[in-house]
């Protein structure tokens, strides 16, 4: 019971569970099919989203360009079937390359070159975001196949959407990549201290690059399942995604130094993140306000876990500098 | 044989100043109307508002943080502004102080904040940033302030030196030398480089590292506010969206000046010229690439393109100044 309690989601889980009780006793319309309809698709799409980012910040580092793979990757996708009419399996697959190399691209010059990931991102994101509107000229493809269309809007049974079941399986491949894999520990080892990865033998160049790999590739996703979502692939795709994609890891307790993360608390993030914006949107409270409250949120989460530490430090007497 | 090439010339304002020129030159020849007095004007008032995002953004570089919030908190600062002019009808004079103190207030939330919880600051002004911005679109209803006195639109639009500068840039050049003397001559200009540089070593020699991170970000909210006085100057009205959505729009000329200008990451070094350098790089390639017609669309693209290519071109600069240094 107390290892559990020392568990990032664990608080995380209780907020949920109350806050969930708490905003359906008052809105019965909350727990209505639908809403949890609408809830579990957005879970989903930035579940996809947070884990691309969560990732980088296990490296200790951060990555802009997210949203503009996701993007690039979205119109791609819809360009080759609706302009070239390629069938969707090669679709999915030269979208799954593209953030594959989008994401290549970040790491390479990122541990090469020795400059900040914000910095590079902040470029890649430029570059992969200009490469989209020069392509789309702007306008969005419409001409989407009926069984995509069929995937992001159909249920399993229930309230269930079929859109759950990717999201839910990379959450699973995640949590085993960063608790029982050597690269997820290596990753975590890196984003705690390079110097000290390296002396162990840990290849800066392949875990930096493989993190990114993996951010590219699971943006590519987000981006393809919004497609799915939407039924039509937009150039405006991922403009949004930035400050979800931090929010949830943040609140799921990533310390942005790199170093640890919390896979379970991440989604559990991303999940109070949906919770709150649907309640608001429930209670017609104005958008504007969803917004200032995710800032809150973060702010709030910040302190919680700042106030977390410090126990921790008085508990265990270690001297810390920080 | 290190000693006979000037230290200017191994600096990296020396490198900008080098590709300022040659960006001129080829935009020079290869567009019509780029040497016109319309661009050259046009370009002046971009420059300026540039040259201010860039310095707000340095300031708070300099503690080794960000401040994603610049444009958030500057557009904020703004609509307050026309709010005091328009609806309160507050004198001008007035309204630029209650603006700057505004901007200065929402700087030191982010620095209180910043400091007090000891979390990296990207993720301070992450969530201050929509709180603002969300603040700001609510109270305001998404509607602009058009009816500003004349006095300060007609200032946005005055011409100067021969109808080629304009006022907004002399204002941004001036505010580069007041910062240029703060660092280089003055006590606390020198607190707030020495708690950048070395935050321990600062708060060993008795300087309070919180106190100066908070100023850091009250400089930057201040230099933010004035960069969204600036910017309803030239637009002739304040206006919720002027800067995109959440204030995006500014963060790529506030990232790009300071880091092009050789301002470290990782804090503790400032460069006011190289930060006023690099805003003017950034937007002679803007509008060059606009003015060869790459298409619309594409600019984005060539842009970063451009800056990926300024960044590594800095790094094979310093890589190559360390190894001479050290053969010498």
């Amino acid at each position: 019971m107390s290892a559990l309690l020392k568990k990032d989601w664990f608080g995380l889980g209780l907020v949920l569970i109350f806050g969930s009780i708490l905003i359906s006793l008052f809105k019965p319309a909350f727990i209505s099919p639908f809403n949890l309809y609408v809830l579990m698709l957005s879970v989903s799409l930035m579940l996809v989203v947070a884990m691309s980012q969560m990732i980088i910040i296990a490296i200790g580092q951060m990555n802009l360009s997210v949203g503009a793979i996701g993007g690039l990757v979205a119109i791609s996708f819809t360009g080759l079937m609706e302009v070239y009419s390629m069938s969707i399996f090669p679709a999915v697959l030269i979208g799954l390359l593209i953030g594959l190399a989008c994401g290549f691209i970040n790491g390479y010059i990122t541990v090469k070159t020795g400059i900040s990931a914000f910095i590079i991102t902040l470029a890649t994101l430029y570059i992969f975001k200009g490469m989209n509107l020069g392509i789309t000229e702007a306008q969005p493809f419409y001409e989407i196949p009926e069984a995509v269309k069929f995937f992001g809007n159909a249920k399993i049974f229930g309230p269930i959407p079929y859109l759950v079941i990717i999201p839910i399986i990379i959450t699973v491949l995640m949590w085993i990549l960063m608790n029982r894999t050597s690269l997820g520990r290596y990753m975590l080892a890196y984003g705690n201290n390079v110097q000290s990865s390296e002396l162990i033998g840990i290849s800066s160049t392949k875990i930096v690059i493989y993190a990114h790999v993996i951010s590219g590739l699971l943006a590519a996703i987000g981006g393809m399942l919004v497609v799915c979502r939407l039924q039509l692939g937009t150039p405006n795709i991922g403009d949004s995604w930035l400050l979800p994609s931090f929010a949830a890891p943040v609140i799921g307790g990533a310390i942005l130094a790199g170093g640890k993360v919390d896979v379970i608390a991440t989604a559990f993030g991303v999940v109070l993140v949906s919770i709150i914006s649907q309640a608001l949107v429930i209670f017609k409270i104005d958008p504007f306000f969803v917004q200032i409250f995710l800032g809150f949120m973060i702010l709030l989460a910040v302190f919680i876990n700042r106030y977390r530490e410090y126990r921790e430090e008085r508990r265990t007497k270690v001297f810390s500098d920080e | 044989m290190n000693n006979k090439i000037p230290n200017f010339v191994k600096t990296n304002q020396f490198g900008l100043l080098i590709l300022v020129i040659v960006f001129i030159c080829i935009f020079s020849f290869s567009t019509d109307g780029f040497t016109s007095r319309f661009n050259i004007y046009a370009l002046s008032r971009v420059v300026a508002l540039d040259i201010m995002i860039g310095l707000a953004m340095m300031v708070v570089i300099l503690t080794g943080g960000l401040n994603l919030s610049l444009g958030a908190l500057g557009v904020s600062a703004a609509m307050f502004g026309g709010w005091c002019m328009e609806s309160m009808g507050i004198p001008i004079s007035i309204t630029i102080i209650l603006v700057l103190a505004f901007g200065s207030f929402l700087g030191w939330i982010n620095g209180f904040v910043t400091v007090r919880t000891g979390v990296h600051s990207f993720i301070v002004t992450l969530a201050t940033m929509s709180i603002y911005f969300g603040f700001m679109t609510l109270l305001t209803e998404a509607e602009a302030f058009r009816k500003l006195p004349e006095a300060f639109t007609d200032f946005g639009s005055l011409k100067l030196f021969n109808k080629y500068i304009s006022p907004l840039l002399i204002i941004s050049v001036l505010t580069c030398f007041v910062l240029y003397y703060i660092f280089k001559y003055t006590d606390i200009g020198r607190k707030l480089i020495a708690a950048g540089a070395n935050p321990d070593a600062a708060e060993l020699s008795g300087i309070s590292v919180d106190r100066m991170f908070i100023y850091c970000h009250m400089l930057s909210g201040f230099l933010a506010a004035l960069a969204g006085i600036m910017l309803t100057a030239r637009i002739g009205a304040a206006i919720p969206s002027m800067a995109g959505h959440l204030g995006f729009d500014w963060l790529l000329p506030a990232f790009l000046a300071p880091v092009l200008g050789g301002t470290l990451l990782s804090g503790g070094k400032v460069t006011v010229f190289g930060t006023m350098l690099g805003a003017i790089l950034v937007t002679l390639i803007n509008n060059g690439l606009y003015l060869i017609d790459v298409g619309e669309f594409w600019v984005r693209f060539f842009l970063g393109i451009i800056l990926l290519g300024a960044v590594l071109l800095d790094r094979a600069r310093e890589y190559f100044t360390v190894k001479n240094s050290i053969v010498s």
